[in-house]
């Protein structure tokens, strides 16, 4: 048997469920900090309350600049735009509202983010982080846990970020066993992480198809995905990871070469029989 | 898509939400889906009171695939221009609804006057011989909504009432968890319903027609926040509790919108129910922080319905994680199996793999369809008036508590049954 420390937290928060799970000295006293770190990006970043990003919408909907006190906010827009630079356009937190149609992706092109945390933006625009979100508390927790000198830990937010920091405390690193959506009992992908993120957007399970979720759209068109796909993305920042994972799963077969230079990444298209198929090159290593 | 796909596929969309509520839940949802298929002949309707809510209606009526509106109706010229545009030119125009029935030529009507007028025209058209849709509150009194249902039954003629809820699936599909005991014993229910608007329509000046166009204001036409808002929620904690109140004690005031109206722009009240059950309700105006929404508490759980969450007591655990901390405390050095699409507390609404969609399968259209299909047979879905009436009388009955300051029993004789299986 282990006599390693645990310290252990569950809580809901950004709309899921939320597990920490540090391990060795120290642990207990991270525990509520990075629960803080993570309800703070829920308060900033939430759509479904009022919040910073609801009332950053209703000033852009009413004119073109706004001015962004919230810190996280301003933060979440300044890698929002870098993670639409790095894809290419094919991650965007921001629809358009075209006159006379409801809203349509690709509008981060139209919005520039100055030094003093003024947003000016060419045409009405409406912000959401549902997709960077987690992403970014992932990296927030990243620096609460090394701020703490933690070893070795696990932080889920509703299973699809996740960030595994240290090693297993028996172990080299963190071995992760990602499922097949429709047989559990069948590994996706196996990873070996130390000190990493994963991302993992699918298009199925878990409700994913749910006309209560947002589709995950092609930001130009507006085309919805219809396959039945998962992306795993493996990165040292939760935010590349998350913008990646969605933008691999929207991207042609041109694309995903080009996203996998930026990190390592796996596109498979599954079926409820078990199969799936890789579509993505070679795994790159970081 | 055909119409004949659209038709089945609407079909299936009912069937499968009212399987899943189950029919102890919704009656009504499985009769909406099992709806003789009488293609061909729309039912004609004359739709009488085209203001905000009106035109509403209308623009879903001309998207049913059923229904095909004929004749509208308003007083107020403006709203009649608008519904007449709206209709198209087949329809015929009428001032005032005595003419549009007296003209005939229709299967039903859809009534969306004000409130006070619900009751006459109302029995009016039943009288015509038509099937009647009415918006909610049914009427402005406990009396007028009685007449109501006893002139339809008289008749033989449907009488339904605009509660939508009831054909959301995110509804349903809460009412099919709360049976199924999946938050346990449900003992309260807290609803809302917050804005931030005085709720005025512009009046021309110098028209003298505050009263018409401002009736929610007056409570000579409207019970104000308990008619025009609390209605819709009172049906659904009746339906959820599956019961009406025993008693009801309230307070109303007119807080913030101290503008010439007569109504309480803040109300609170408590409705107990048998068992000491209790719908906790407050309703304002002046601010929107909190929305609105029904949050129904058991002992094992909470659904939210209007978001359609359902959060258990203790947030369940992530069986990788668990296994990987056993393995951890055993000394083990194993894979942890973790990793998917996005855990969600949402009350799933799609059936086992697939989606039930959304878009064409709204809930105002769900309601104005299967009115369509009831006329068709002449038979109203089980169930649908007796929540209407009962959410209108719980409406009527705080109101009444509200002005009196004193609690309110719910009679006997106020009590419809249910109708045999």
């Amino acid at each position: 048997m282990s006599t390693i420390a645990i310290a252990s937290d569950r809580f809901p928060a950004m709309g899921t469920r939320v597990e920490l799970h540090l391990f060795g000295r120290g642990a207990s006293a991270a525990l509520r900090p990075l629960r803080e770190v993570i309800e703070r990006i829920e308060v900033a970043l939430t759509m479904h309350r009022e919040s910073p990003t609801t009332r950053l919408n209703a000033q852009l909907a009413a004119r073109r600049e706004a001015l962004i006190e919230e810190p996280l906010l301003r933060e979440a827009i300044a890698v929002a735009m870098r993670m639409h630079a790095l894809t290419d356009g094919l991650f965007d937190v921001a629809s358009t509202l075209p006159d006379g149609g409801g809203p349509v992706r690709g509008g981060l092109a139209h919005a520039r983010l100055d030094a003093d945390g003024m947003i000016h933006v060419e045409r009405q625009l409406s912000l959401d982080f549902g997709g960077l979100g987690k992403g970014l508390a992932l990296d927030h927790c990243a620096g609460v846990l090394a701020a703490h000198g933690i070893g070795a830990a696990i932080v889920s937010l509703g299973e699809s970020s996740i960030l595994a920091w240290g090693t297993h405390p028996h172990g080299e690193c963190w071995p992760l066993s990602v499922p097949h959506p429709f047989r559990p009992d069948q590994p996706l992908q196996e990873l070996q992480l130390r000190d990493a993120a994963i991302s993992i957007s699918s298009t199925i399970a878990n409700g994913a198809s749910s006309p209560s979720r947002a589709p995950i759209v092609r930001p130009a068109g507006g085309a919805a995905v219809t396959m039945a796909a998962t992306a795993i993305v493996v990165h040292r920042s939760g935010a590349r990871a998350e913008a990646l994972s969605t933008a691999a799963l929207i991207a042609t077969p041109q694309e995903r070469e080009s996203l996998a230079a930026q990190a390592a990444l796996s596109v498979f298209e599954c079926d409820a029989g078990g199969q799936a198929c890789r579509l993505d090159p070679q795994v790159k290593a970081e | 898509m055909t119409d004949s796909d659209f038709e089945t596929s609407r079909r299936h969309f009912l069937h499968s939400i009212a399987l899943a509520a189950g029919a102890a839940a919704a009656p009504w949802a499985l009769g909406a889906a099992h709806a003789a298929d009488t293609a061909g002949a729309r039912v004609r309707i004359g739709i009488i009171g085209v203001g905000d809510r009106g035109s509403a209606l209308l623009q879903n009526l001309n998207q049913s695939r059923n229904c095909v509106v004929t004749a509208v109706c308003d007083d107020y010229p403006p709203n009649l221009a608008r519904a007449r545009a709206l209709a198209g030119p087949r329809a015929a125009a009428h001032a005032d609804y005595r003419r549009l029935l007296q003209a005939g030529g229709l299967d039903a009507a859809v009534v969306a006057t004000p409130l006070d007028l619900h009751a006459p025209v109302v029995l009016d058209a039943l009288d015509a011989g038509l099937h009647v849709f009415c918006e909610k509150a049914m009427a402005r009194t406990v009396e007028d909504c009685t007449a109501m249902v006893e002139r339809s039954r008289q008749h033989g003629r449907v009488l339904q009432i605009g509660h939508q809820r009831m054909f959301s699936p995110a509804y349903l599909r809460a009412r099919a968890r709360i049976l199924a005991g999946d938050i346990g014993v449900v003992t309260q229910i807290r609803a809302q319903w917050h804005r931030n608007s005085n709720w005025r329509r512009s009046v021309p000046p110098g028209s003298g027609l505050e009263r018409k166009i401002n009736w929610r204001l007056y409570k000579q036409h409207s019970g104000g926040l308990m008619t025009e808002l609390a209605c819709h929620q009172l049906q659904v904690a009746n339906w959820f509790f599956d019961a009406v109140p025993t008693r009801v004690i309230g307070s109303g005031s007119l807080c913030y919108w101290k503008d010439g109206r007569d109504i309480d722009d803040q109300v609170a009240l408590i409705y107990d129910y048998s068992g000491g059950r209790k719908l906790i309700y407050d309703s304002l105006i002046n601010n929107r922080r909190y929305g609105c929404e029904e949050q129904v508490q058991g002992d094992k759980g909470t659904i939210e319905a209007e978001t359609a969450q359902m959060f258990t007591e203790t947030t369940p655990t992530v069986p990788g994680l668990q296994r990987m901390l056993r393995d951890i405390a055993e000394g083990l050095y194993r894979s942890v199996p973790i990793g998917g699409a996005s855990w969600s507390p949402e009350i799933p609404v799609t059936t086992p793999g697939e989606s039930l969609g959304r878009g064409p399968y709204e809930e105002t259209l769900l309601q104005l369809e299967a009115f369509g299909e009831a006329v068709k047979t002449g038979r109203p879905l089980p169930d649908l008036l007796r929540q209407a009436y009962h959410a209108s009388i719980a409406s009527l009955l705080g109101e009444r508590a509200m002005d009196t300051g004193l609690p309110v029993e719910w009679p006997d004789h106020l009590r419809m049954p249910k109708e045999a299986a």
